[in-house]
C-alpha cells in the first residue's frame, strides 16, 4: 500500500475512483433533486448551473439521476466482483490443489464457458434467470467465474511450485493448511489486480445488459439504462447519452488503470492477465 | 629485438599504410550511474590480407570494439575517433553509404549462429538476400552464386540444403553458412566474434579452416576476435591483447607465445592448461576479477592483479611504448626492462 | 469441448421457470389447455430434457437448428438470414482494425517512449477501457447527429443496395475496429520491442540493409508470428461486442437476433445462435493454432497435435 501512494499517478487514480464512488453512494446528499420527480416544462435542457448535466425527456435531472445510477451499477458491479472472487478462486485454488482429473475437468469446465462470448452468454442467463438486481449481481459474478478461476489456478500453482511450500509439507502441513498459510497470503497481490480488473468488466457487463434492456430494469435505472433511454433520444439531446457513456467510460478506464498500477508494485513480474 | 622510443603507435614514413587505420577509438555509455567507457582510446592498424587477433577476457572491450568498427552501436552507447578504411572514415559516413559499407567491404560474423540467423527465413533466402544487397544480380544468378559460396564452406547439395531453415542445421554448419554469407561480396574486412565460442573443439577446427580457406582464397583480411588463445595461435600473425578497454600488447603472434611483454599477456599464457602440467601443483590462475568499466582502478587498470606492480603503477597510466620496428608495443610501466630481459635471454 | 459448450448452453435454458409456450400466447388466460399442449408437442416441449437435447444435437449435426417458438420460421432460415451481416460487418471492422493498427505498431515499436509511443499508449489504454456501445454512440453523436454525414441506424442488403449497404457498415465497423485495435496494437509493439532485441537483427544491420529493410524485412515478420494467436483472440471477443453494436446501430446480424431472442424467450433460436457464435470461436482459435503453424518453421518439424 505505501508503495503505491508514493506513485503519483496511483493517487491521482484512486483520488478520482474515490470521487465517484463517494458521490455516487452519498447521491441524497449531492443533489436537491429527486431522481424520479417530473417537471414537465424543463424537458432536454442543455447542461447549466442548475442542472450540471441537463435534464432529461421528463424534466429529471441528468446529474442526479446520473449519481442514483451510480449506486445500483456500483452496487452491481461491487457484489458480483466479490461473487466472482469467490467462486472463481475457489475453482481455481481446488483444481490447483487437488490436479488429476479433478482439475482437468474443472478447467475444461471454465474453458467451454469461455467460448462463450461473455455478452452472449450473459443474455442466455438472463434469459433464463430473469433480471433483478440480485440476479444481476449472481449473474455477472458466475461470468467473471471461470477467468478468475483459471488465473487463480496459475496463481496458486506458482506458489505450489516455491521452496517454501515444499518445506511446509515436508513438516507435515495437511493441503487446507498449506493453501491457508502459504498460497493464500502470497497469492494476495495477484488477485487483488484480478478483483480490480474484474470490478471493471463487472461495470462494463452490467452497462451492457441494462443498454439492451436486459439489466436493470425501470423505475430503477443505472448508468446503462440511462446511456439506453438517451441513445433513443439522442436527436433531442446529444447531452443524454453522452453523459451516462462518459462516466461508464471514466469508471473502467480507472479500473483498468489502477489494476495497471496494482500490477505494477505489487506483482512486477506478474504475467499478462487477461482482460475481457 | 630493438627497443624503439616510448610514444604512440601511429604510422611514420616507413610503415605500409595500412588499409583500417583506427585511430584513438573509444566506446561510452551514458547509463544512471555516469558514463561508462568500455573502450578506452584503443589504435591500430590492419594490412590488407593480414590476420589479427584481438584476445581479452569478457569484459574487456574486444566485443564492443568489433560493434563500433561497423558502426553496429546504437544509442545510449557512443563511438569516438576515427576508423578509417581505405582513407575514409566510417564513422562519419551518412546511412546509405555505410549501408553499402556494411556487408560489402566490411563483414562480420557473430558469436551464436543459431540467434543470428532468422529462424523464420530459409538459409538460401538470407544468403541471396545478403549477395543482392551488393552486387547487381538477378534471382537467378543469386541463387547460384549463393550454391557456389555454399559449396565453398563445404556445404553439399546446397541447392537442397538452401530450403532450409536454420534450425535444421547443426551449429557448424549454421556458422560455415554465416561465413558463406559474410564473404559473399569478398570482402577486404573480416571480423569475426568469437566465431567458435559456441561450437565444440571438433566442429571448432573445422569451422577455422573453412574460414581460413575463404580468407585466404579472396585475400581478406581478418580481425579474430577470442579469449581463447589457442585458436588465436592457430589462425593469426599477429594478435593484440585487450585489457579494461585498452591494447596492453600487441605482437607478432610467434614472438608473443615466446616472449610476452606484459605481465597479463604473461599471465594468461601460463594459465593456458598445458598437458604436460604438473597435476599435483596448482593451477596457474590470475588472482582476482577484471574490472568493471564502470569502476576502474586507478594508474595502470591491471596493477591489482600484477605480481610485480610497482608504485608508479598505481597512479600513473602507462604510455604504450613500441618495440621494435613494426607495429609490436606493450603498455606497462615495466615494458622496456622485461624487453631487454628478454634480448638478453636471447632472442632475437 | 464443443459438446460441453453446448450441453452448458442448454441446459441453463432448460432450467427456467418460465414456459415459452405462453409467452407466445401472450395471456395464459383463456387458453385452451389442449391448444397448448398441442403446441407444446409441436415444439417437442413436453418430451423429457435429456430427449429435447438429443433431439438438438441431432438436428444442429444435421444442419437444422430447429423451429423457432415465437416465428414460425425454422432456426435455419433465420440464422441463414443474419449470418452474412455479422460476418460482413466483423470482417470490414477486422480489416480496418489492422490498417490502423499494424503501421502504428511498428511504429510505436521502432520509437520506444518517443511522443508518439506514447500517444499511442495512451489511445490503447483507452481503448480498451472503452465499451464498444459507448464509443458507437459517440460516433453516432459526432457524425449522425451533429454533422449529419452517416446514417445512424438501419441494415441494408448487400445485394439490393451495395453502396447504401456500405454507407451503413461504416460506423459500426469504425466502432469496432477501434475497440479491437488497441489490444492488436499494443501486441504489436511490444512484439517489434523484443525482436528488435534479437540477435539476428544485428546481422541484418551488418549484411548492409537499411534500417526501414531491416524492421520491414526481419523484424516484422518474427513479430507477427505471436500476434496472428492474439488476433485470434480478437475475434472472440468482437464477437462479443457485435451483439450491443448491432443492437446500437440496428444492424441486422446475429447479435441482433441474440438479444431479440432473449427478450421474447425464443429459446430455440437464442440456444442454436450462442451455440453457433461458440462454434465460430472455436474454430477461429484452432485456424490460428493451425495458422501458428504455417508461419513458424520452426513448429513444423515434428509438430504437436492441438
Amino acid at each position: 500500500m505505501h508503495r503505491l501512494i508514493r506513485r503519483r499517478a496511483a493517487v491521482v487514480i484512486l483520488v478520482l475512483l474515490g470521487l465517484l464512488i463517494v458521490t455516487a453512494i452519498a447521491a441524497p446528499l449531492m443533489t436537491p433533486y429527486s431522481p424520479t420527480g417530473i417537471a414537465a416544462g424543463d424537458r432536454f435542457l442543455p447542461p447549466s448551473a442548475a442542472h450540471f448535466f441537463g435534464t432529461d425527456e421528463l424534466g429529471r435531472d441528468l446529474f442526479t439521476r446520473v449519481l442514483y445510477g451510480g449506486r445500483i451499477a456500483l452496487g452491481i458491479g461491487a457484489a458480483s466482483t466479490v461473487i466472482a472472487m469467490i467462486v472463481g478462486v475457489a475453482w481455481g485454488f481446488a483444481a490447483a490443489m487437488r490436479r488429476g482429473w479433478i482439475d482437468e475437468i474443472l478447467m475444461r469446465l471454465a474453458d467451454s464457458a469461455m467460448a462463450i462470448p461473455t455478452i452472449l452468454f450473459a443474455l442466455v442467463l438472463v434469459a433464463a434467470f430473469g433480471a433483478s438486481t440480485i440476479n444481476l449481481a449472481v449473474i455477472i459474478g458466475l461470468l467473471l467465474a471461470p477467468v478468475t478461476a483459471r488465473l487463480a489456478r496459475s496463481a496458486a500453482l506458482d506458489e505450489l511450485k516455491s521452496e517454501y511450500v515444499l518445506a511446509a509439507v515436508a513438516s507435515g502441513a495437511t493441503s487446507m493448511r498449506v493453501l491457508v498459510s502459504e498460497v493464500l497470503p502470497n497469492t494476495v497481490p495477484a488477485l487483488l489486480v484480478l478483483a480490480t480488473l474484474n470490478a471493471a468488466s463487472a461495470i462494463l457487463a452490467e452497462a451492457s445488459l441494462s443498454f439492451v434492456g436486459l439489466g436493470v430494469q425501470p423505475p430503477d435505472a443505472s448508468w446503462g439504462t440511462l446511456l439506453f433511454q438517451g441513445y433513443q433520444r439522442i436527436y433531442q439531446s446529444l447531452w443524454y447519452p453522452i453523459f451516462p457513456g462518459i462516466v461508464i467510460f471514466l469508471m473502467i478506464w480507472l479500473l483498468t488503470l489502477l489494476a495497471d498500477q496494482l500490477q505494477s508494485v505489487l506483482d512486477p513480474r506478474g504475467q499478462e492477465s487477461v482482460r475481457s | 629485438m630493438t627497443v624503439g622510443a616510448p610514444g604512440a603507435a601511429l604510422p611514420t614514413a616507413d610503415t605500409p599504410t595500412a588499409m583500417l587505420d583506427v585511430r584513438n577509438l573509444r566506446v561510452s555509455f551514458e547509463t544512471r550511474t555516469g558514463v561508462v567507457t568500455p573502450v578506452r582510446d584503443i589504435s591500430f592498424r590492419v594490412a590488407p590480407g593480414q590476420r589479427v587477433g584481438l584476445v581479452g577476457e569478457s569484459g574487456s572491450g574486444k566485443s564492443l570494439t568489433a560493434l563500433a568498427l561497423m558502426r553496429l552501436i546504437h544509442p545510449p552507447g557512443r563511438v569516438g575517433g576515427q576508423v578509417l578504411l581505405n582513407g575514409r572514415d566510417v564513422l562519419q559516413l551518412g546511412g546509405r553509404e555505410l549501408a553499402k559499407l556494411r556487408g560489402g567491404q566490411v563483414a562480420m560474423i557473430y558469436q551464436d549462429p543459431m540467434s543470428a540467423l532468422n529462424p523464420v527465413q530459409t538459409i538460401g533466402h538470407q544468403v541471396v538476400e545478403g549477395i543482392r544487397i551488393h552486387m547487381n544480380l538477378g534471382a537467378r544468378e543469386a541463387r547460384d552464386r549463393a550454391a557456389m559460396l555454399l559449396t565453398d564452406v563445404g556445404l553439399r547439395d546446397p541447392l537442397r540444403r538452401m530450403k532450409s531453415y536454420p534450425h535444421e542445421f547443426s551449429g557448424g554448419m549454421r556458422q560455415r553458412v554465416m561465413i558463406a554469407m559474410a564473404m559473399s561480396a569478398d570482402p577486404v574486412l573480416l571480423i569475426a566474434d568469437e566465431p567458435t565460442t559456441a561450437l565444440d573443439v571438433t566442429t571448432q577446427a573445422l569451422v577455422l579452416e573453412t574460414l581460413m580457406r575463404m580468407v585466404e582464397e579472396r585475400g581478406s583480411a581478418v580481425i579474430l576476435i577470442t579469449h581463447d588463445l589457442g585458436v588465436a595461435a592457430g589462425f593469426c600473425e599477429d594478435i593484440q591483447v585487450m585489457y579494461a578497454g585498452r591494447i596492453v600488447e600487441r605482437a607478432e603472434a610467434s614472438r608473443l607465445f615466446r616472449h610476452p611483454v606484459h605481465p597479463y599477456a604473461e599471465a594468461l599464457l601460463r594459465s593456458v592448461c598445458d598437458l604436460d602440467v604438473n597435476i599435483a601443483a596448482e593451477l596457474p590462475a590470475i588472482a582476482g576479477q577484471p574490472p568493471l568499466p564502470s569502476a576502474l582502478p586507478s594508474g595502470c587498470a591491471f596493477h591489482p592483479r600484477c605480481p610485480y606492480a610497482l608504485d608508479i603503477c598505481r597512479t600513473v597510466e602507462p604510455a604504450p611504448l613500441r618495440i621494435g620496428a613494426g607495429d609490436a608495443m606493450a603498455e606497462c610501466h615495466l615494458a622496456e626492462e622485461r624487453v631487454a630481459d628478454a634480448v638478453a635471454s636471447g632472442d632475437r | 469441448m464443443l459438446a460441453l459448450t453446448s450441453i452448458l448452453i442448454f441446459v441453463t435454458l432448460r432450467v427456467i421457470p418460465g414456459n415459452p409456450v405462453i409467452t407466445r400466447y401472450g395471456a395464459t388466460r383463456g387458453v385452451d389447455p389442449k391448444a397448448l399442449e398441442a403446441l407444446m408437442h409441436q415444439l417437442g416441449l413436453d418430451k423429457s430434457i435429456p430427449e429435447q437435447y438429443i433431439d438438438w444435437v441431432g438436428g444442429v449435426l444435421r444442419g437444422d437448428f430447429g423451429v423457432s417458438y415465437f416465428s414460425q420460421f425454422s432456426v435455419t432460415t433465420l440464422i441463414g438470414q443474419r449470418l452474412w451481416p455479422t460476418l460482413e460487418l466483423a470482417a470490414v471492422a477486422l480489416v480496418l482494425a489492422l490498417l490502423v493498427a499494424v503501421p502504428a505498431g511498428i511504429i510505436a515499436g521502432m520509437r520506444p517512449n518517443s511522443v508518439i509511443d506514447r500517444a499511442l499508449s495512451g489511445f490503447v489504454t483507452m481503448g480498451m477501457a472503452l465499451p464498444p456501445f459507448v464509443l458507437g454512440i459517440v460516433l453516432v453523436a459526432i457524425f449522425a447527429v451533429r454533422l449529419n454525414l452517416l446514417p445512424a441506424q438501419g441494415f441494408v442488403d448487400f445485394a439490393e443496395d451495395p453502396r447504401k449497404n456500405l454507407t451503413l457498415v461504416l460506423l459500426p465497423a469504425t466502432t469496432l475496429a477501434i475497440v479491437c485495435a488497441a489490444p492488436i496494437l499494443r501486441f504489436l509493439r511490444a512484439s517489434i520491442l523484443e525482436t528488435l532485441q534479437s540477435p539476428y537483427i544485428r546481422t541484418a544491420e551488418g549484411k548492409g540493409l537499411l534500417w526501414r529493410q531491416v524492421v520491414l524485412r526481419h523484424a516484422l515478420p518474427n513479430a507477427l508470428v505471436p500476434t496472428v494467436t492474439v488476433i485470434g483472440l480478437i475475434v472472440g471477443n468482437m464477437l462479443g461486442g457485435v451483439v450491443v453494436i448491432e443492437y446500437v446501430f440496428g444492424w441486422q446480424g446475429l447479435g441482433a437476433l441474440a438479444v431479440d431472442a432473449v427478450l421474447k424467450r425464443d429459446y430455440a433460436v437464442l440456444q442454436s445462435v450462442v451455440l453457433l457464435v461458440a462454434a465460430i470461436f472455436i474454430i477461429a482459435n484452432l485456424v490460428v493454432d493451425l495458422l501458428y503453424g504455417v508461419i513458424d518453421p520452426r513448429l513444423r518439424v515434428g509438430g504437436q497435435g492441438t
